[in-house]
């Protein structure tokens, strides 16, 4: 599983399929020059120019795509349909968020009649660089791109958690993202100079074969966990979970549901090739019996999925409580790599799929009932269900698919991620499955409460709430796409399938045989 | 390993400059002063510088020197010394968490110092020589990308700055009359 590239190209050659990357930072000069010479800044514009660019980045990813894997600029980053895969995915996220920030008074702050629109340009050159910074973070095949892709996505972050303006709050989550971030990459530094230590390389195959004909396993160990601090920040694990909370509280709605998806997912992507492309399953071992990975791997997504839960259940704010379940659901998708199979991974894939509609879906509709002058506390969505029929039903549709109940997208996902644990066996990985199942219990009951609060409870004013028509549309394809993913899921199987081949050849496995 | 190959001049350069870096290190965490901190990364970032040079890395040991120490660290001291309320600022890093933190920090050295030390490293013997003609010649070829890359997240960390710069000018010109915020707004 070395991740062996089979084209290598140059600097110029590799331009060719680097156009997406290229399409987009014409975009962003583009709003940051629009602003300066063409009359007022304007929202509406910088929003057509990103929008406009990520559409053309998005035909050019389909029209170089080949099923073929290359190394990009002598092997730093890797074009393959892995790559594309999370391109896609990466593309969609930025153009939904950029679409609900379009209306959002919560990320411009929007006050008529003064000069506070003019930030309108940076937001989407902002939003459209961290798009790069994560295509970046899921071709990196060599340790210098990893880092400086996350650094770039990390300090994007920083910048947009903290854009709301007079609002301590976003002050508050931008100075412990940078906090927390500065930490994390500092330790994950130092566990990749380890494994250039070891390697002599930074170049993840190089890594691999290095590490493969090694016997210093303590060393490895150290530097892989050192590392995961990098990463599981990134994704918000735990131990390094305790931004999250308070950035996803603070930061402008439309931006806390940027980061719960798009990072998220950069950050898997950028496991999946580490692991995949740099670290052997299994290492010669005079320390350990078996394999440190799972285990290792496995008692973080264990503490990650029960922290997450628990912490949820007491939460009064319903931001805060969707960064806890964020966070359990950053557990959830690590249980897919714990059982080193094709199977576990691909549902990875899936499942990022299916919790990039349900958590956007949330999060659009507390976007827009904050928008509309709703509070974000449980409380101020009582009765919900009466005053704002479409956005409570599609809040049910969402909190039930992120519960995992049937007939919703985020089932299927779940269902794929247990189910690789449980077909791979042994002990531990059915200890696992196990663990995340009791998790998926508790989730229900915060997801009720909200559920209760919007159906059950008295309404404190009887007058609707009108979402704003831009909104409206945004949830309903969130819920429709929560809804009827089944209809597309052979279609998507054969893509994740198709995505992961460079690891995983054979297409055929023991979850989607029991299937069928 | 024997103690008599441990002492050669090299490495007894590297344990002073190591020991400068970890000392102005230690006080850049825990000074009470701010300004005191400051000065304190003054020993850091030479100490790097030397460790670089050590190395025969001289090109970035000098821009260390000239960026960091020349650059960075004055501008550091200037917004120390200009920003009034950060200047009297007293903290305290000293008791915090200091009953789990400790244990948890000395069993993670010793466990890095049982790895390290039990590790056969591969090494290579280059010869001392100027690195920046090889450094100007790798911007262009290999690591032409990781070069631009950082490019752009140097534009957007200014851009960012602006933003968040911008606005607090603009916060304090709310409170000043109408011709005068406009002076400072630009």
């Amino acid at each position: 599983m070395g991740g062996d590239l089979t084209i290598a190209l140059d600097n110029v050659q590799s331009l060719r399929y680097f156009a997406p990357e290229l399409i987009l930072s014409v975009g962003i000069l583009a709003i940051l020059v629009a602003d300066l010479v063409v009359g007022k800044p304007d929202r509406k514009r910088s929003f057509g120019v990103a929008a406009v660019s990520l559409a053309i980045a998005l035909v050019a990813t389909l029209a170089t795509m080949d099923g073929r894997a290359r190394g990009l600029f002598g092997g730093l980053i890797a074009r393959d349909p892995f790559t594309d895969f999370f391109k896609v995915l990466f593309i969609v996220t930025s153009a939904l968020v950029g679409v609900a920030a379009l209306r959002s008074r919560d990320a411009i702050e929007y006050r008529p009649g003064e000069l506070q629109d003019k930030e309108s340009g940076e937001f989407y050159a902002l939003l459209l660089t961290s798009t790069i910074g994560m295509f970046l973070m899921a071709a990196a095949t060599d340790l210098l791109m990893a880092f400086l892709s996350l650094e770039l996505v990390s300090i994007l972050s920083y910048i947009l958690a903290g854009f709301k303006r007079r609002d301590r709050k976003s002050s508050e989550a931008s100075l412990k993202y940078v906090i927390y971030g500065g930490v994390a990459a500092g330790v994950m530094l130092y566990g990749m100079s380890l494994l250039y230590g070891i390697s002599g390389s930074t170049n993840l195959s190089t890594i691999y074969q290095a590490v493969a004909a090694s016997r210093s396993t303590l060393v490895l160990v150290i530097a892989v966990v050192l590392c995961m601090a990098g990463f599981g920040y990134k994704i918000a694990s735990v131990p390094f979970h305790m931004w999250c909370p308070d950035v996803y509280e603070g930061a402008p709605t439309p931006v806390t549901a940027f980061f719960a998806v798009g990072p998220k997912a950069a950050g898997f992507a950028l496991l999946l090739r580490f692991f995949n492309g740099a670290i052997p399953e299994q290492i010669h071992t005079d320390l350990f019996a078996n394999s440190p990975w799972p285990l290792v791997l496995g008692l973080i997504a264990a503490a990650t999925m029960t922290l997450g839960n628990l912490a949820a259940i007491g939460q009064s704010n319903i931001k805060r409580l969707l960064a806890y379940s964020s966070i359990a659901h950053a557990g959830y998708l690590l249980l897919g790599l714990c059982s080193f199979s094709a199977d576990g991974q691909r549902a990875i894939l899936l499942y990022l799929v299916t919790y990039l509609f349900m958590n956007l879906g949330a999060f659009l509709v507390v976007l827009a009932m904050s928008d509309a002058g709703l509070g974000e506390e449980i409380a101020d969505y009582r009765g919900l269900g009466m005053r704002a029929k479409f956005p409570a039903l599609v809040m049910a549709i969402c909190l039930f698919s992120l519960t995992g109940l049937p007939p919703f997208a985020g089932f299927f996902g779940k269902f794929y991620l247990f189910a690789a644990l449980i077909a791979k066996g042994g002990s531990l990985n059915v200890a696992l499955a196990l663990i995340g199942i009791l998790n998926s219990a508790v989730s229900l009951y915060y997801y009720a409460r909200i559920l209760r609060a919007m159906y059950f409870d008295k309404p404190a004013s009887e007058a609707p709430i009108v979402a704003a028509p831009i909104h409206a549309w945004n949830m309903g394809a969130m819920a429709v796409a929560t809804l009827g993913m089944w209809i597309a899921w052979t279609p998507l199987v054969g893509w994740v399938n198709a995505s992961m081949a460079q690891w995983y050849p054979r297409a055929q496995t023991i979850v989607t045989a029991a299937l069928r | 390993m024997d103690l008599s190959t441990l002492i050669t001049p090299g490495t007894l350069f590297f344990f002073m400059l190591a020991a400068v870096t970890l000392v102005s290190a230690l006080g850049v965490a825990l000074a009470p002063n701010i300004l005191y901190s400051a000065f304190s990364l003054l020993g850091t970032l030479g100490g790097v510088a030397g460790l670089y040079l050590l190395l025969g890395a001289d090109f970035v040991g000098i821009v260390q020197v000239l960026v960091y120490v020349g650059g960075i660290l004055v501008l550091i001291l200037f917004a120390v010394l200009l920003t009034n309320k950060l200047g009297e600022l007293k903290l305290n890093n000293l008791s915090t968490g200091l009953m789990v933190g400790a244990p948890a920090a000395v069993a993670l050295l010793a466990l890095i110092v049982k790895g390290v030390t039990t590790t056969a490293w591969p090494l290579t013997e280059e010869a001392t020589a100027p690195t920046t003609a090889r450094l100007g010649d790798s911007f262009l070829r290999e690591h032409l990308l990781p070069f631009e890359l950082v490019s752009l997240v140097l534009l957007m960390a200014l851009v960012g700055a602006m933003v968040i710069a911008r606005r607090a000018a603009k916060e304090e010109g709310r409170s000043v009359p109408e011709e005068s915020h406009d002076r400072l707004v630009g």
